[in-house]
């Protein structure tokens, strides 16, 4: 073995060791370039959109919300503006764009002269946050001081305003439950509605047609598109997009009716619900009680919010659309439909009532009427509301039938009107009893049940269109609130709601005049009588409802009305009256006055004018 | 000196790539130190044109000295920086809590970067000198001692980044020097076994993990860590000395993995107990950044964004968002590439990449035309310290390589690295032109 021989031996060793090295470095670069194809090519689109939002920092210019008006709405000319906004601004600085503490300080005492704020107070504010972000100083100002900031930019450089339009609940609580009000969006919300644009300082409607109609109230914010450096510092202004009013809304609701019905209820826990048989109109919807959406709406609403969910009076609760109750001697139209039907009696049949109703069995159970009322028809046991003729009703009907009545009349069914939160009523069955008190039904029960006690309960809603099917000869509407809905400047109308049939009771002619004959009874000489001094003829019955909590001492009983206007040959003119209050003990003492005060104002608002001229033209 | 012989001989492709890569991180850092609100330009740029005329001279000065006298003084060197880096650790003013650079009024120098340079030279002598003798295992002892001093001194600076640079350096050095790879792998393993473990339990422990692995308790318990390490050790002592009588060549399959197994084993108890935990919290956010996301992790996110906002062709020179508008932290020193991704884009950054490639490429066909053994090595180790730069930064700033404060040579603003490289490529421009005088 040579010297060279070694020498070449280990070159050829080197030579291989350094290919390995120039792999090894080859692809190296070749990762490095692989990844910068990846990050550069493959994921560009995403890098540039998170590029572009780390550098704009967009300020909204809210859009104002759509305003809500009454039925009478006509532009320019007539009509009640139930929600509007009042312009308002914000005053904010850039607290970096002083020169010096002194001239900040300066500049806000000489603010506080015209604005309500403490200037050391905002001052140690400003110097806690980022001086190049904007700096809210006070938020809802006048336009006045906008004016004086504005005319005197030497004496207030670099403040800044914007707009931000409150909205403004021209009736406080006459239409908590209907219009609703609006509100941040909660997590859940903003969650759930990002997709549809919907931005994190947005509000949204919270209840009623504020919630329901947010997409047409809501318009389009505009931006002012910003864009910034990492401190926040704007490096470029300019308008991105103006705001997009909302569309105005047009309620069927009529002011005055509301307002008389608001009045009508008084103290009372309870509600009136005004329908339109022949279109589903709701005329009027009271619940009571109610809250103010000013107040909810306010800066420091919080505790305001907590006291009202805490309240037991439930305040909050739509009770016309939200609340079951039992529906008492108004179910007893329904005893008597599924009789008249099913021909199980007929109209001039008489029961004698002695006051009261003995079922006999093992044990003999006595069920009471409120008065012994003698020998009566069907119109007079309606008109005078006796419970012993419905017992003996109910009996030879049996509680199926009754249970598929009101199962027709759609009392387990929500109403599909247009605010949020409808709850639906209860019609029991056998199966139902069954299956949750493991006992069979009993003839008890069947009674209870013609009385529309027991395990029924309905929503006042439920059981106001009900009677709208009636008094539309079967035809039942979906009821609604929105009539119209308005471009921002009211030019153009958007959508019109149109009547939409929710379903049609086959019911006989014969029956459905002798349900009206009777409630015409209840008006002229039964339990309805407060009403007999219209001209307008009105039809009615009351109902008086048992609760099993005795909640108040004597009054564990809640009251119901329940009535229409005119009697006669079905019109388009009808209104059907609904008023329910809360322990009000006797539903001809409390629900008839207020159903009185609402017919009133619904005659003197002209509702039924054709029928006072015939009952003119035919005196 | 510089007559026409001179200019003939030398690498006009290494010396004119590393002309266009200073150039154009020059203009870069032009564009990254521009302020569009006040459209005025933090001037940094002119700072470096200076660096590069200085670096400049440093490179030709390099060029002209024979660099075989650098190897005959190489301990000299290597002693000299070891000295003035001593001193830098020990007195120098600390800067964003790291004590790596001496300030002579309006320039600082980091002593560090040219303390690549000394050790390269060193290892480069060594191994012409040991050329016959590398196969050895103890042979790698100088080698490591004298890697590892300037090391130990680095990390107390402390200065991860630098420090971490020096090994892979002295790994490619040794390998392409001849040293025997099975040692190599070794020490390798050796390191791996005895970081795995506590880094594992540290993380676990870091991260709330309650694992039931048997095998993980057991390193829990030191004694029989410490038990197992020894019995290997036992092991391997036995089969040594059975092998140094008989000479049975099957044995070495056993006395080397278990010293490798029964070292790594020792170390691990070493750092376990040794070490605190906030420093073995520090080795993990080395080696995985995403673990303290308000620190690096930032940076790397809003790097990427820069880079992959780029697209094909660039946002333009002075139009890159990220960069203008300060997202991009960094953006002068260590993360220059992403202001190149940014405003040039693929393109730009291919271009980038082509650059660095080429002096790669001569410096590879330098060191392996050269016939004189320091001169191979020296260069070799010259484009081990170009090389890894640009991969743990290039790596760390497109997000795959861990988050370890690197320029990315000549490209990055800083006199001290541009200075070091630039002496490097001197010194490779020197071997090649005294290739011919052969």
């Amino acid at each position: 073995m040579t010297q060279t021989s070694l020498k070449a031996r280990m070159l050829e060793a080197f030579r291989k060791r350094m290919l390995v090295f120039i792999i090894g470095v080859s692809s190296i670069f070749a990762i490095l370039a692989l990844q910068l194809f990846n990050l550069q090519l493959i994921h560009g689109k995403e890098y540039r959109l998170k590029a572009t939002m780390n550098m704009e920092n967009n300020i909204p210019i809210p859009a104002p919300r759509g305003e809500i008006y009454d039925r009478h709405f006509q532009k320019g000319v007539s009509g009640t503006v139930l929600v509007s906004n009042r312009p308002s601004f914000n005053i904010t600085t850039i607290p970096e764009t002083f020169k010096s503490d002194a001239e900040l300080m300066e500049v806000l005492t000489r603010l506080s002269t015209i604005v309500e704020i403490v200037p050391a107070d905002v001052f140690a504010e400003i110097k806690k946050s980022n001086p190049w972000e904007r700096f809210l100083l006070k938020d809802d100002v006048t336009f006045d001081v906008v004016e004086k900031v504005a005319s005197h930019k030497n004496a207030f450089p670099n403040i800044h305003w914007e707009d931000a339009p409150v909205r403004v609940y021209n009736y406080g609580d006459l239409f908590a439950h209907t219009i609703g009000y609006t509100g941040s969006l909660n997590k859940d919300e903003y969650n759930s509605l990002k997709s549809q644009g919907y931005k994190y300082y947005q509000s949204i409607g919270k209840a009623g047609v504020e919630k329901q109609y947010d997409s047409q109230l809501r318009g389009e914010d505009g931006f002012i598109r910003r864009t910034v450096d990492v401190n926040n510092r704007t490096e470029n202004e300019e308008v991105g997009q103006t705001p997009f009013g909302g569309n105005n809304i047009v309620l069927t609701i009529d002011y005055e009716i509301q307002q008389a019905a608001f009045t009508a209820l008084g103290e009372n826990y309870g509600t009136v619900i005004v329908l339109k048989p022949s279109t589903g109109e709701v005329i009027a919807m009271v619940s009571k009680p109610g809250y103010d959406p000013n107040a909810i709406i306010s800066k420091d609403n919080s505790i305001i919010i907590r006291d009202l969910n805490a309240d037991p009076k439930k305040p909050f609760l739509n009770r016309s659309i939200q609340s079951r109750y039992p529906p008492a001697s108004t179910f007893k139209i329904v005893t008597a439909i599924a009789a008249l039907e099913t021909e199980k009696t007929y109209a001039d049949k008489t029961y004698y009532c002695p006051g009261k109703y003995t079922l006999q069995g093992y044990v003999d159970h006595d069920f009471y009427c409120f008065k012994p009322h003698g020998t009566l028809d069907l119109y007079w046991a309606i008109g005078k509301s006796c419970s012993v003729y419905f017992y003996n009703l109910g009996m030879s009907v049996g509680p199926s039938m009754i249970m598929k009545y009101a199962g027709y009349l759609g009392l387990n069914e929500i109403t599909g009107i247009d605010i949020p939160g409808e709850i639906s009523g209860f019609v029991p069955s056998q199966r139902w009893k069954l299956k949750t008190f493991g006992q069979p039904w009993f003839d008890g029960d069947t009674i209870n049940m013609s009385i529309g006690q027991g395990f029924l309960a309905v929503t006042p809603i439920e059981i106001a269109n009900m009677l709208c099917g009636i008094v539309n000869n079967g035809i039942v509407y979906k009821p609604y609130l929105v009539k119209q809905i308005f471009s921002p400047d009211n030019r153009t109308v958007i959508s019109e709601t149109k009547k939409e049939k929710l379903r049609e009771i086959p019911l006989s002619p014969a029956t459905l005049n002798t349900i009206k004959q009777g409630m015409r009874y209840s008006v002229q000489g039964g339990t309805s009588q407060w009403l007999n001094h219209f001209k307008v003829p009105i039809c009615g019955k009351t109902g008086t409802a048992q609760t099993r909590s005795n909640r108040k001492e004597n009054v564990s009983q809640h009251a119901w009305f329940l009535g229409f206007a005119p009697f006669g040959e079905q019109t388009d003119d009808a209104i059907v009256v609904t008023v329910f209050i809360e322990y009000g003990q006797w539903g001809a003492v409390a629900a008839v006055p207020v159903a009185e005060k609402i017919f009133g104002k619904l005659i003197q608002q002209g509702y039924f004018k054709s029928q006072e001229k015939e009952i003119i033209l035919r005196k | 000196m510089f007559n026409k012989d001179f200019f003939n001989k030398m690498d006009v492709v290494l010396i004119g790539a590393v002309f266009l890569a200073v150039i154009f991180g020059i203009l870069m850092i032009y564009s990254a130190g521009f302020d569009p609100a006040v459209a005025v330009n933090k001037g940094l740029y002119k700072k470096q044109i200076i660096w590069f005329m200085i670096g400049i001279i440093f490179m030709f000065a390099m060029s002209i000295v024979n660099y075989r006298a650098l190897g005959d003084y190489a301990l000299y060197i290597y002693g000299f920086f070891i000295f003035i880096l001593l001193i830098t650790t020990a007195f120098g003013r600390p800067i964003r809590g790291t004590s790596a650079w001496l300030s002579f009024g309006f320039i600082s120098i980091q002593p560090s970067e040219f303390m690549k340079l000394s050790v390269v030279i060193v290892l480069a002598k060594y191994l012409e000198l040991r050329e016959r003798d590398i196969k050895n295992f103890r042979e790698l002892l100088v080698p490591s001692l004298v890697t590892f001093i300037p090391v130990l001194i680095i990390l107390k600076q402390p200065d991860f980044g630098t420090a971490a640079i020096f090994i892979p350096v002295l790994f490619t050095m040794l390998f392409l020097g001849g040293a025997d790879v099975s040692h190599l792998i070794s020490i390798i393993l050796i390191a791996v076994i005895a970081l795995v473990f506590p880094m594992l339990l540290t993380y676990w422990e870091w991260a709330g993990y309650k694992g039931g692995n048997f095998i993980v308790q057991m390193f829990v318990h030191v004694d029989v860590l410490f038990t197992v390490a020894g019995v290997l050790l036992l092991i391997a002592i036995a089969s040594f000395i059975t092998h140094y009588f008989l000479n049975k060549s099957f044995l070495r399959k056993i006395y080397i993995p278990a010293t490798v197994v029964s070292l790594g084993l020792f170390l691990s108890v070493v750092i376990q107990n040794w070490f605190k935990v906030y420093q073995k919290k520090r080795i993990l956010v080395f080696l995985n950044p995403d673990l303290d996301p308000h620190g690096s992790g930032y940076n790397i996110i809003q790097s990427k964004v820069a880079i992959g906002s780029g697209g094909f062709f660039g946002k333009g020179f002075l139009q890159g968002t990220q960069t203008q508008l300060g997202f991009l932290p960094e953006k002068t020193s260590d993360f220059v590439f992403a202001v190149v991704a940014e405003e040039l884009g693929f393109i730009g950054a291919i271009f980038l990449l082509l650059i660095l490639g080429v002096i790669i490429y001569r410096g590879i066909q330098i060191a392996m035309e050269t016939r004189d053994k320091f001169g191979a090595m020296l260069a070799i180790g010259i484009i081990s310290i170009l090389f890894y730069h640009i991969l743990i930064n290039i790596g760390m700033v497109i997000g795959i390589m861990p988050v370890t404060g690197l320029p990315l040579s000549f490209f990055s603003y800083g006199g001290s690295n541009l200075f070091m490289i630039m002496m490097g490529i001197g010194i490779l421009n020197n071997i090649k032109m005294s290739r011919s005088s052969y």
